[in-house]
């Protein structure tokens, strides 16, 4: 009997190199877990850059083949801990570390079904109505807080609000519906 | 009190501070609200997070989707990233390309056709599509699973969990850290449940999978729930639903022919009294002297399955004793049977046969069952001589193999008798009873070249 097909070595590659396709591969997914901690969208901002750098001066420290992501987690959670100490200005919501670790620790339990939950996420938003498109767009595009979405649209804060919550239930509710229905 | 409103309204500064509070403590404290929370604040992050790519994933046709993504979205942060990180990280996050899921770790012989994905031995793959006109290449996803393709098939990459097969065969090899490793084709959603199996698909749906070892999961339209199939068995679509074992090789798919040689005599099997025909031990049909391929395969796992093919040239006219060179030359084609992964580089054997009542058989009748002396094992050398051999290497495009050997000129030279019977024999097993079937084609195929003898005769002196 012959040997079955040999499998090759992987490919080694110098450690930037190394990183960088590890970072590339993970960043989205550490991105929502910072925004999905921090409130505030610019602290999350800063602190992933800075998450990042850390990240690479550390990745010495990185075992290859272990998970990335929850190293890149660990790393990111301590950044969050330690931006609440020097905050330089006062988030609207500041969250509190028994919350932060809570929700930490939930993510990490439903860790296997959150990069599914992207996917469809994804799935959803091209289905999403164009008439949607436009308040999808100021509110998570450019940026915009419902104040100024509400001058810009012709319409109270209350009602953006309200056509806000919707549009995220619908994706939420289509999300679901994917997800279900891969795993029946 | 409605705490999911709370979560809501959090995203959009709508909460007050000491709701805000209430809502923490309320998380920390109730499993099933914090579950909530982080479902419904993913998404909100998903949003925020990828606001750059937001318009893309909204207006672009489904097909293409992560192809493109620009919209260079520059924020303060990242301008302070391009000081610490340099030029090519900021690349990496403004561009957003798509994640590499993939590194396509070797390349064998390989000629690509209308690929979106790079093709080059250890690039990194995003989702997109690789299309192998010729050879055989291996993916490792970065779950851990390693999928081998042979051409010709098509194959999209979709993430590091899941890809999709148009056309064409795969084997794939998935660790545990892979488990639920996952095959489409235009039929079914074959699953891996820690397993080695191979997959073989027409566009059109004509969907098989092979299960070599462990387990896997088959999702198909046409059945009410997944079928489970196990090691040895296989899920065939013309066969129905239910997983058999099968020693016919998997029926693959078809390719073409090429060109002959130098200015020499050729002899084909079709010249004068010439012939060419294959013998399969488990053969339940008659002669195959009439058929367009010659089969050739050497297995110890399904005996019946063990192939030989033998050619019969007409040298009628030839001064043979002044025969300076000679060589055989095969085409090789596809014969639609069996992975060329599950057998390793080939090694075959050409054999003259020298007993004139052996070397005495006929297209019309030859079997297995009455090849007597041609079938034994080993080869006896009253029976026949081993002239050369040839390799035919791991998925190696379907080429012409030419044999020369001095042992060659000297059989016949040697030989009495107008006609000469090569036999040949694949010496090469194989890993798995699914493993490829060789195939040359006969003088009945209908564009390939006929077994050649070429010879070289001293016409000068």
């Amino acid at each position: 009997m012959e040997d079955p097909t040999p499998i090759p070595p992987p490919i080694t590659v110098d450690p930037t190199e190394q990183y960088l396709l590890l970072l590339n591969e993970h960043e989205r997914a550490l991105a929502a877990y910072v925004h999905t901690l921090v409130p505030d969208r610019l602290d999350a901002e800063d602190i992933l850059q800075s998450c990042k750098l850390t990240m690479w001066k550390q990745f010495a420290n990185f075992e290859p083949g272990s998970h990335f992501i929850a190293w890149a987690r660990k790393i990111a959670f301590h950044q969050i801990l330690n931006l609440r100490r020097s905050a330089r200005r006062k988030p609207l919501y500041s969250a509190e570390p028994a919350f932060l670790e809570a929700v930490a620790a939930e993510i990490t339990r439903v860790s296997d079904g959150l990069s599914d939950r992207s996917e469809a996420l994804h799935e959803c938003l091209k289905r999403l109505p164009e008439n949607q498109h436009r308040l999808l767009l100021l509110r998570y595009g450019e940026d915009h807080d419902i104040a100024a979405i509400a001058k810009e649209t012709d319409r109270s804060t209350a009602a953006v609000y309200k056509l806000l919550s919707r549009l995220r239930a619908a994706l939420n509710d289509c999300v679901r519906a994917r997800l279900n229905s891969s795993t029946a | 009190m409605n705490f999911s409103d709370h979560i809501d309204r959090s995203f959009d500064g709508q909460l007050s501070e000491e709701e805000w509070d209430a809502l923490q403590q309320a998380v920390i404290s109730d499993p099933e609200l914090r579950r909530q929370y982080v479902e419904q604040r993913w998404l909100h992050a998903l949003l925020e997070s990828e606001s750059g790519a937001l318009t893309g994933r909204l207006s672009e046709p489904k097909e293409r989707q992560t192809a493109v993504m620009k919209r260079p979205f520059v924020r303060l942060a990242a301008a302070a990233a391009v000081v610490l990180f340099g030029v090519s990280l900021i690349l990496f996050s403004q561009s957003r390309p798509a994640p590499v899921v993939a590194t396509l770790i070797q390349a064998e012989n390989c000629r690509w056709a209308g690929s979106d994905l790079p093709t080059v031995e250890g690039a990194g793959l995003s989702a997109g599509t690789l299309s192998l006109a010729e050879g055989m290449a291996t993916i490792r996803f970065n779950s851990g699973a390693t999928v081998t393709l042979e051409a010709p098939s098509v194959l999209v990459v979709e993430s590091a969990m899941k890809c999709r097969l148009v056309e064409g065969s795969v084997v794939a090899d998935v660790p545990e850290s892979a488990y639920g490793f996952t095959i489409d084709t235009a039929r079914m959603e074959v699953i891996d449940l820690g397993t080695r199996f191979g997959v073989t698909t027409t566009p059109l749906g004509d969907s098989n999978v092979f299960v070599f070892e462990g387990e896997v999961k088959v999702n198909r339209d046409d059945l009410p729930e997944p079928k489970h199939v196990f090691a040895g068995k296989s899920l065939v679509s013309e066969a129905g639903a239910t997983p058999q074992q099968t020693d016919q090789e998997v029926l693959r798919v078809d390719a073409t022919a090429a060109s002959p040689g130098p200015d020499w005599t050729a002899i084909t099997t079709s010249t004068g009294r010439g012939g060419d025909i294959y013998v399969r031990r488990g053969d339940q049909h008659g002669p195959t002297g009439s058929h367009p391929l010659l089969m050739v395969k050497h297995t110890d796992l399904a005996p019946n399955n063990e192939r030989r093919a033998l050619l019969c040239f007409d040298l009628a006219g030839i001064d043979r004793a002044s025969l300076r060179s000679a060589k055989l030359a095969l085409k090789l084609e596809p014969s639609g049977l069996g992975f060329s992964s599950l057998v390793p580089d080939s090694r075959f054997a050409v054999y003259g046969l020298v007993d004139p009542d052996t070397a005495a058989w006929s297209e019309d009748d030859l079997t297995w069952k009455n090849a007597g002396a041609l079938v034994e094992k080993p080869i006896q050398e009253s029976t026949a001589t081993r002239l050369a051999e040839f390799h035919v290497l791991k998925g190696s495009p379907n080429r012409l193999v030419e044999v020369s050997a001095d042992a060659f000129v000297d059989f016949l030279r040697t030989h009495p008798g107008e006609t000469v019977s090569l036999m040949i024999v694949r010496e090469t097993g194989e890993s798995d009873r699914q493993g490829l079937v060789h195939a040359f084609a006969s003088k009945e195929h209908p564009s390939a070249t006929a077994p050649t003898l070429w010879l070289q005769t001293n016409r000068e002196n």
